[in-house]
């Protein structure tokens, strides 16, 4: 098993300097990503799929559940969110809230069915749900639209009473999708370090010592289920606000298995950041690799065997194990000072 | 009652090809507990390859294509039942090399790596043959139809159930009435006490694990002739393998082989009825089976559910 990092001063903070850093790396994007060769549009997708990444990573690497059939709940959240323009009101506010309230139900709905499964049958029953749900948005064609997907959805503007803002123009959604970001990696971390957080680790460890422990591990592994679909579906409501639409393609089978994939190779077993890394490297490589050749998928596939055989901790993991062992070597070397020179001595 | 027979009988001969495409998922998860999810792209190698065997172009050099040719349909057919799937099974032999590397860590590792290569071998397919849909030829002896009462019956379906039947009974004799099925049993059940004992476990494993994709590649080759032959087939198969194992429970041979039926049946029926809605019809009776019974029909305990 891979070990859990030692509770570190971060932990309690609500804003930590590591995120500081990628904020404001990431409010720079819109000036230069288009002198890379790169798009706005990219930049939306990374911070959605992110944010959908990090939702997931909450059942994944947080509670060590398998979840398979994500995809599902990014994409009710996406449908949601056009039925709710549609039929509802064309509020961004109302409809977002749709968004995540609609999964979070989908995914209780679900969690109520699979939250007293373990390992191989935990795994498939969320991969049949996905599929109940993928089957559904296919051939109602009345409500979704069918394989041809909900189109002509709205970018609404966002209206905070005082002012209103226009999102049409991809820098200005950037933004908003930022701040949303921004706003739910705060969530998410503070759930993560909290004493909820931490029992979620433990039933991740061992289900039948947190149980003994006297901890309601059913409740756990459905409530943190159902938080994760609910932010994969405001991410889904995102998702369907970039393309104007939304399809059923993102609850297929196989769109469920690229954010684990993303996931995975970031690290999202061991570091929170983990999944980011993931979604970084996942959609700039489609973009750079599927500009060189159409077999992307191939040499995707490849490198995902190569790091789960050679560096199953993923990227990040890799990176704090770096780390580890240069601060290592930096303590010996200081330890082998002392020797030398005598050490206190010296004062 | 005689509207139903058809329906029935037809969701019986899925039923038998669910199960024969779950078998040799079956053995790589109940023996080997590993999860193999690049069974469904092997299942569409073994047909892609049978049929670029049946076809006008064989893959060999001009003069024995000749030769192959030459061949009666009977014959080729014969021989690329042998052929395709001995193929494949070298290509599991490439996946098992990389797989012992997870062998004793969480099992998510041997399922994370073989979806890996699942999508290797996809891509792999479609860079090779495209993404249009192909059919294989079969011999003039199982194809066609016959008349029986007022209805006309397919010839292949009842020549592919019976061929099920064989397989899935050939592969309950090895497993259970031979040295080696025992030793293999043996070997899943308590590693060391065999390791012990000087058999050669990894070789063992090797073998297990290359049986097991080898009858993916004969389920492609059977099934093709009737679902077609497109990319999209090995997810097609992979989904209702995994499902039936999980249905009929982790390490249970009859298990599977009565929840493919159960599946034929389900898919069957609801097929005849609705037939928009009939895939749904196998999720629906899995998450009832399941939230009933923890293991499935007949599961026993495994490291899988750990």
């Amino acid at each position: 098993m891979i070990p859990i990092s030692p509770p570190s001063s971060d932990a309690t903070r609500l804003v930590t300097p590591a995120m500081l850093v990628l904020w404001l790396v990431l409010a720079t994007v819109p000036l230069w990503i288009a002198r890379v060769g790169l798009y706005p549009y990219l930049g939306i997708e990374i911070l959605i799929w992110s944010l959908y990444a990090l939702a997931f990573n909450l059942v994944l690497g947080t509670a060590g559940l398998p979840s398979f059939g994500h995809g599902a709940y990014f994409g009710i959240g996406a449908y949601a969110f056009g039925l709710c323009q549609f039929n509802v009101v064309a509020n961004l506010w109302v409809c977002l809230a749709a968004s995540f309230a609609v999964a979070g139900l989908a995914g209780a709905l679900v969690a109520l069915f699979i939250s007293h499964r373990r390992g191989i049958y935990y795994a498939f029953m969320t991969i049949a749900f996905g599929q109940i749900f993928w089957t559904l948005a296919i051939k109602s064609h009345g409500i979704t639209g069918g394989e041809d997907g909900l189109l002509k959805i709205a970018r609404l503007p966002a209206d905070f009473g005082v002012a209103s803002f226009d999102l049409n123009d991809n820098v200005a959604f950037y933004y908003f999708v930022l701040v949303l970001f921004a706003l739910a990696v705060v969530a998410m971390w503070r759930l993560t370090h909290s004493p909820y957080g931490r029992v979620v680790a433990a039933i991740k460890q061992s289900e039948t010592r947190a149980a003994h422990l006297g901890y309601n591990v059913w409740i756990y592994k459905a409530s943190i289920f159902t938080l994760s679909a609910a932010i994969s579906g405001l991410a889904g409501g995102l998702f369907a606000m970039a393309q104007l639409a939304a399809f059923p393609d993102v609850m297929s089978l196989h769109q469920s298995g690229y954010v684990v994939m993303m996931t995975l190779v970031g690290g999202g077993l061991v570091s929170f950041w983990g999944p980011v890394v993931g979604v970084f490297v996942f959609l700039i490589a489609r973009d750079v690799i599927g500009a060189l050749t159409n077999a992307w998928m191939l040499y995707f596939g490849l490198l995902f065997i190569a790091i789960v055989l050679f560096r199953p901790e993923g990227i990040a993991g890799a990176v704090s194990a770096a780390f580890q062992k240069h601060s290592l070597i930096r303590r010996q070397g200081y330890s082998a000072m002392r020797l030398l020179f005598g050490g206190e001595r010296w004062r | 009652m005689f509207d139903l027979l058809p329906h029935l009988l037809n969701g019986l001969t899925l039923g038998l090809l669910f199960a024969l495409i779950a078998l040799g998922f079956m053995l790589i998860v109940g023996l080997m507990e590993q999860i193999n999810l690049a069974h469904g792209s092997l299942f569409a190698l073994g047909a892609y390859l049978a049929m670029q065997l049946m076809g006008s172009r064989p893959p060999f050099p001009a003069e024995l294509a000749k030769a192959w040719l030459a061949l009666p349909l009977g014959w080729r057919y014969a021989a690329t039942l042998v052929i395709a799937p001995a193929a494949v099974g070298l290509v599991g032999m490439a996946i098992e090399f990389c797989m012992r590397r997870t062998y004793g860590k969480d099992p998510l590792y041997g399922l994370l790596l073989t979806f890996g290569a699942a999508m290797v071998i996809e891509e792999t397919i479609r860079l090779v043959w495209g993404t249009r849909d192909y059919v294989l030829q079969v011999p003039q002896a199982v194809s066609g139809g016959f008349l029986f009462g007022d209805l006309i019956w397919s010839t292949y379906r009842f020549y592919a159930a019976g061929i099920s039947v064989a397989i899935i009974g050939l592969v309950w004799l090895v497993i259970e009435k031979t040295s080696f099925g025992a030793t293999v049993k043996a070997g899943a059940h308590d590693s060391e006490i065999v390791r012990a004992l000087g058999i050669n476990l990894t070789r063992l494993r090797l073998l297990v694990f290359v049986l097991g994709t080898v009858l993916a590649a004969i389920a492609g080759i059977i099934v093709a002739p009737i679902w077609g032959i497109r990319p999209h087939m090995g997810v097609d198969a992979v989904i209702p393998a995994f499902l039936v194992i999980v249905l009929g429970g982790v390490g249970s041979f009859w298990g599977a082989v009565v929840a493919g039926l159960l599946v034929g049946l389900c898919v069957g029926l609801s097929g005849a009825y609705a037939s928009e809605w009939s895939l749904l019809s196998m999720y629906i009776l899995l998450v009832a089976v399941v939230t009933v019974r923890a293991r499935g029909l007949w599961g026993k305990k495994s490291v899988l559910e750990a």
